[in-house]
């Protein structure tokens, strides 16, 4: 693990610089400013820092606090299919680079990021999230429809408030099936062991 | 996509893992549940028509035989996933067999070559693809003018492209099928001078006879032909009847109303016989006059009056159909009983009605042209020799002598996808795409284009063969200088941009869409949907087919020669599913029980249960058969429905090659058939063999349990005339003086009445009191002809692993469908014979008359009073409210006590971790993802596709509305080539499952034990012994 750490670290720092040379100076001037001030305190976390929040380690510090939150972008617009398939949909490196083309960061923790990204999308190598949220292999979830049944508090209902972590983690204990039947007592829906079990 | 493969042990989540990948290696680490690391990996670049968790359908042809089948492939995350058939599509409507669902494994089968190889020794290297194409480029300009080519591959833009290369090469191409129709051609030329199989509407055909015509096993056009069949011969108010005069009953035969063990070789002069009676001696320029059915009938061994009888009806019931000879009856005289065959359709005048010329099947140059590529072979006039799609060392019978010839080429070229035998003798291996990786066409008969296109990247490092011409075309220059096509698919779309009508790019995007061109006219005369009105027949759109006539030439026909003296005829027959053998590395195939012997993954030889008797042969006990050709051992199957004269083997095993399925599994007939000599067609049956005793014993993979009903009223049946005027089961039964199964007393029905009642309310509790759908299925008998398409159509749709010959012998498969085949004895005055006593030899019950086959699906009856439910101590099996009879995998234990409750036999157990064999990489690409991969000791059965009905369910959510009636339907419903099987909710009155459930044949299985099952079957209808 701490060697692990360890390069992990050195490389973020490598990509840092980098990023700062190719494409820090145009990008500073339109992401400095005001917005700061409206983040949440882990606004300037650099990936280093991650080790102490909750959740596991992605390989990028993506910031749903701040694109889902600062930048009140949809849920929809990065897990597309979550309206029409049982699979919310991760966004592909396309997705990301369609802002990320132009949007390099504000700061040097930032940029190190949206480099290892850029780097991603050049070698074409899509990149490797760990996943946070996974139910076992006999359940069958239908994002859709949950989406459909409940609105736009959707996903908060299970994910939590995502809008507000640096990094995503586990707010409720999807995997235990209780979970899911309290809610579904509470809305007087299916309890019939082949809604999920197939 | 093929190179990840990090599921070492496969479960569903890991599949979904690797799903989410574009390009690079997913990584799925392993650890318990708890601490469980999962990568999410998406896409580099998302394809606009996938959405993850959301099948992509597309449209193409299927190849797996020549019947040209459209089919639609669902995909999922990029990998197809199932094949279903094109409704669209004349030739099969929707439907597809065995044989083309299977077509899947062959994608991801572990045989296939992986890349281009060179021959070292006596193995293969590996190269890359510009040295192949290199060196095919050189190998082809040294033996310019000395080049042959022998290619499967039907007509279409490939072939026609094939043998413009070739012509360039300086050689000519040779299109052989190993089943390949000649006798029936060479008689239409004879009697009609049309060069031509006809196409036959049986759906029309109000009386059919069939002379050997293994048209439910696969014969001309599978699909077609066995709707056609389910439209005329299921009851709908009438039903055509179904004579069959051949040695053996095959699939076919069984499904006939009548059956008459003729000697083999003598069908011609049945079908002779009964044209004299129909037309009268002076028919066919008065050659006819010899063949009266008194004379006829000593040489084939039926009774004459049976041949009277059949004729007259024959000729009475208008229009009518025979249909003549399939490989299993393929004598040296296939030609005269074709020809026979022509003149009694066109004596009773079904030609341009039921036997429709100019929408036939296309051929190829039959085993004529390649004789004569032999021939060239043999005189070393070939420099190189490439084969595409064929494999001729195995399909053709060893006393052919192919192998020797073959090994005079200097350099032998195969495109094969696997590394079958014809391949592993060949120098350069250039594997091409499966027709799921490719783009192509074929046109498998005039008016019908039908369109194939990748709908997945390669599984291997493979390339289209016309991408491979074109290349080495490109390389070697000079008289190839004229391909100029970068690639195929502009060849392709070039093409069809020359046949568009209007707007080409519409015309293309059009048919790709719809997955061809399916032009009007003739074809759609034939091709009208089972069940629709008939339409009137139309005649002939080409030639008009002279009838003959006084003035014709003469026909004769007499017993064939047999080659050898021993005292059995072998007639090596196509196995239904593995058909010449390309089957055999197909697990789902090989698994799915043959559908009359119910034998599984090995070969087999029958002989009649009388000369098992007289021989003292028994079951499974290894005989030795010995023709002048060679000799092979294999296990006995006493079998009812054979002549006592021959011996019958099924075709299909016996591979040397062929990958870890096929490869030296059971034993291969053809290995004592002997050479074709001057025919133009291979006679399978031309042989006499002897037979010889081992001693030795081998226990037979079957899933057959009792042959017998024992008179409980499982597979049921009727007489036509009570199902005419309407009655019941129960009421024909009293009418013919039985009583019907016991009666329940009034205690017992009250108390199962309250244990029903008690369920009842108990699906009350919670929020189960709204109204629910309630699932139920109907399967017509009369219409199910025993194909067995509904099983493997489970097998891929629910990830059903099959177990292997070990496990089947014990008992373990898995098959959450079976077809179910018994055998009922004729009533005693049909055939004035004994019924069956207790004997050792009748393995099948029966060692006299006929026995009468029935078939029945079998699967989990969703029963309202479930047995099962009750003795699960942890409600793993318990009912849902829309009257599934659920089976919850996560919450079994294993006890198996609902298997042991359940009066059906239809839970099947996991002994063992089936799910980490059954699919060796890379078949497990093909499960399907929204169904839970079952571990070890989970009982597991039918769901009734509950994913199926989950889905249309949340589907009909998203967009506000009921689910409507037929928009979706479960895996066997969908595939039943003869629409016996019907799905739906019984509780909406308008349903057609509701609606077929009354039908007064309708009963339940085992009805007096009052488990109140959701499948209601309609009885099968019996035409009366003589008619």
């Amino acid at each position: 693990m701490t060697r692990r750490l360890a390069l992990f670290v050195g490389g973020a720092a490598l990509a840092g610089i980098a990023g700062v040379m190719a494409f820090g100076a145009p990008t500073r001037a339109q992401q400095a400013g005001p917005a700061v001030a409206d983040s949440i305190a882990s606004t300037y976390l650099a990936a280093s820092d991650t080790a102490d929040l909750l959740g596991p380690r992605q390989p990028i510090f993506f910031r749903h606090d701040l694109h889902a939150g600062q930048f009140k972008m949809q849920c929809q617009y990065c897990h597309y299919s979550v309206n029409v398939s049982p699979e919310p949909g991760i966004p592909s490196v396309e997705t990301c680079m369609g802002c990320h083309a132009v949007v390099a960061g504000s700061d040097s923790g930032g940029r190190a990021e949206i480099r290892k990204l850029r780097t991603a999308w050049s070698e074409k190598q899509p990149i490797e999230w760990v996943r946070v949220h996974f139910l076992p292999r006999h359940v069958h979830f239908p994002h859709q429809v949950h989406v459909a049944a409940m609105g736009p508090n959707a996903c908060a209902t299970c994910h939590g408030d995502v809008s507000r972590m640096p990094q995503v983690f586990k707010v409720n204990n999807v995997n235990n099936m209780g979970w899911c039947i309290s809610c579904h007592v509470e809305r007087q829906v299916t309890r019939d062991c082949t809604a999920c079990h197939y | 996509m093929s190179d990840e493969g990090p599921t070492q042990t496969l479960d569903r989540r890991k599949f979904l893992t690797v799903l989410g990948v574009t390009g690079g290696g997913a990584v799925a680490l392993s650890g318990c549940s708890t601490s469980r690391v999962e990568k999410l990996v998406p896409y580099l670049v998302q394809s606009e028509d996938q959405v993850p968790g959301v099948p992509t359908w597309y449209a193409s042809t299927c190849t797996e035989c020549a019947g040209g089948c459209g089919v639609h492939v669902k995909t999922r995350e990029g990998r197809a996933i199932k094949l279903e058939g094109n409704p669209e599509h004349p030739v099969n409507r929707g439907k597809l067999c065995s044989r083309g669902q299977a077509s899947l494994q062959g994608l991801y089968n572990p045989g296939r070559i992986k890349s281009p190889m060179l021959r070292s020794g006596d193995g293969f290297t590996a190269i890359s693809w510009d040295d192949a194409i290199a060196r095919l480029a050189t190998e082809v300009t040294k033996a310019a003018g000395r080049v042959g080519v022998l290619s499967g591959a039907g007509p279409g833009t490939f072939s026609d492209l094939l043998a413009d290369w070739t012509a360039a090469a300086g050689g000519t191409v040779v299109r052989w099928e190993p089943i390949g129709h000649e006798p029936i051609r060479a008689a239409s030329r004879a009697v009609f001078g049309i060069d031509e199989v006809p196409a036959h509407n049986f759906a029309d055909a109000r009386y059919i006879v069939s002379f050997g015509a293994d048209f439910l096993d696969g014969w001309l056009s599978p699909m077609e032909d066995q709707r056609g069949f389910a439209a005329s011969h299921g009851f709908d108010g009438d039903s055509a009847r179904f004579v069959a005069f051949a040695p053996r009953r095959d699939l076919t035969g069984l499904n006939a109303d009548e059956w008459h063990a003729v000697a083999p070789g003598s069908e011609a002069l049945v079908a002779l016989a009964m044209a004299n009676v129909i037309g009268g001696s002076g028919a066919a320029g008065g050659s006819l006059a010899a063949y009266t059915p008194e004379a006829v009938a000593a040489q084939a061994g039926i009774p004459a009056a049976s041949i009277e009888r059949v004729a007259r009806a024959f000729a009475a019931a208008q229009p009518s159909l025979a249909v003549a000879g399939g490989a299993g009856n393929q004598t040296r005289g296939a030609i005269e009983l074709a020809t026979a065959v022509h003149i009694l359709n066109s004596v009773a005048g079904n030609i341009g009605r039921t036997v429709l010329f100019g929408s036939g099947p296309a051929t190829g140059d039959g085993y004529e042209g390649l004789a004569r590529l032999m021939g060239a072979m043999d005189a070393n006039q070939l420099g190189l020799l490439l084969v595409h799609d064929a494999n001729p060392v195995y399909a053709l019978p060893k006393s052919a002598g192919f192998v020797e010839r073959l090994a005079k080429v200097p350099f032998k070229v195969c495109t094969s996808l696997y590394l079958d035998e014809t391949a592993a003798a060949c120098d350069l291996l250039l594997p091409n795409h499966h027709a799921l990786e490719r783009w192509d066409d074929a046109r498998p008969r005039p008016g019908v284009v039908g369109l194939m296109q990748p709908v997945m990247e390669p599984v291997f490092d493979t390339r289209n063969t016309g991408d491979v011409l074109l290349q080495a075309a490109r390389r070697a220059g000079g008289a190839f200088a004229r391909f100029t096509s970068p690639d195929y698919e502009t060849h392709l779309r070039d093409a069809w941009r020359a046949r568009a009508t209007g707007d080409a790019d519409t015309y293309w995007i059009e048919a790709l869409a719809r997955g061809g061109v399916y032009g009007g006219g003739q074809q759609e005369a034939t091709a009208a949907p089972a069940g629709a009105p008939a339409a009137a027949p139309q005649a002939p759109a080409a030639p008009a087919p002279a009838r003959p006539s006084a003035g014709s030439q003469p026909v004769t026909a007499a017993l064939p020669a047999f080659d050898g003296d021993g005292e059995f005829v072998l007639a090596p027959y196509p196995h239904p599913f593995l058909h010449d053998g390309r089957g055999a590395n197909r697990p789902w195939l090989l698994e799915n029980p043959d559908p009359v012997t119910k034998l599984t993954w090995h070969s087999w030889v029958e002989l009649s249960t009388a000369t098992a008797k007289r021989l003292d042969i028994r079951r499974g006990e290894i005989v030795r058969l010995i023709s002048p050709h060679g000799e092979l051992e294999a296990p006995a199957f006493p079998y009812p429905g054979l002549h006592d004269d021959v011996i019958a083997a099924p075709l299909g095993f016996g591979h040397t090659e062929f990958g870890q399925f096929a490869k030296d599994r059971g034993t291969n007939p053809l290995d004592l058939v002997g050479p074709p000599g001057n025919a133009t067609f291979i006679p399978y049956v031309s042989t006499r063999v002897r037979l010889e005793k081992t001693g030795r014993y081998k226990e037979l993979a079957t899933t057959e349990g009792n042959p017998r009903q024992l008179g409980r009223g499982i597979a049921e049946a009727m007489p036509l005339d009570a199902a005419r005027r309407g009655l019941t089961v129960r009421q024909a039964y009293i009418e013919a003086g039985h009583g019907k199964h016991e009666i329940n007393t009034e205690l017992e029905v009250e108390a199962i009445e309250g244990w029903r009642q008690e369920t009842i309310e108990a699906r009350k509790l919670g929020n189960y009191a709204t109204e629910h759908p309630a699932w139920g299925m109907a399967i017509d008998l009369s219409r199910c002809t025993g194909c067995s398409a509904c099983v493997t159509a489970c097998y891929a749709e629910n990830n059903i692993p099959t177990v292997g010959e070990d496990d089947v012998i014990r008992g373990r498969e898995m098959t959450w469908i079976r077809i179910e085949r018994y055998w009922e004895d004729p009533p005693p005055a049909a055939h004035g014979a004994p019924a069956a006593g207790g004997d050792a030899h009748a393995v099948e019950g029966v060692t006299h008359g006929h026995p009468e086959a029935r078939f029945i699906p079998m699967l989990c009856q969703h029963c309202e009073n479930a047995p099962c439910e009750p003795v699960c101590p942890v409600y793993a099996a318990y009912h849902t409210p829309d009257g599934l009879n659920g089976q919850v995998y996560n919450r079994c234990v294993g006890t198996r006590y609902c298997g042991n409750n359940c009066p059906y036999k239809v839970r099947y157990f996991n002994w063992y971790k089936y799910n980490e064999r059954a699919w060796p990489e890379p078949l497990h690409l093909q499960l399907n993802p929204d169904v839970t991969v079952r571990g070890r000791g989970v009982m597991e059965k039918c769901t009734f596709c509950v994913q199926r009905i989950r889905g249309a369910q949340h589907q009909a959510r998203l967009e506000n509305r009921p689910l409507r009636d037929g928009e979706f339907t479960t895996a066997c419903a969908q595939a039943c080539p003869s629409d016996a099987i019907v799905f739906g909710d019984m509780r909406d009155p308008n349903s057609r499952v509701a609606q077929i459930r009354s039908n007064p044949r309708g009963y339940h299985v085992l009805e007096d034990t009052n488990v109140r099952p959701a499948i209601t079957y309609l009885a099968k209808v019996l035409h009366p012994a003589e008619a």
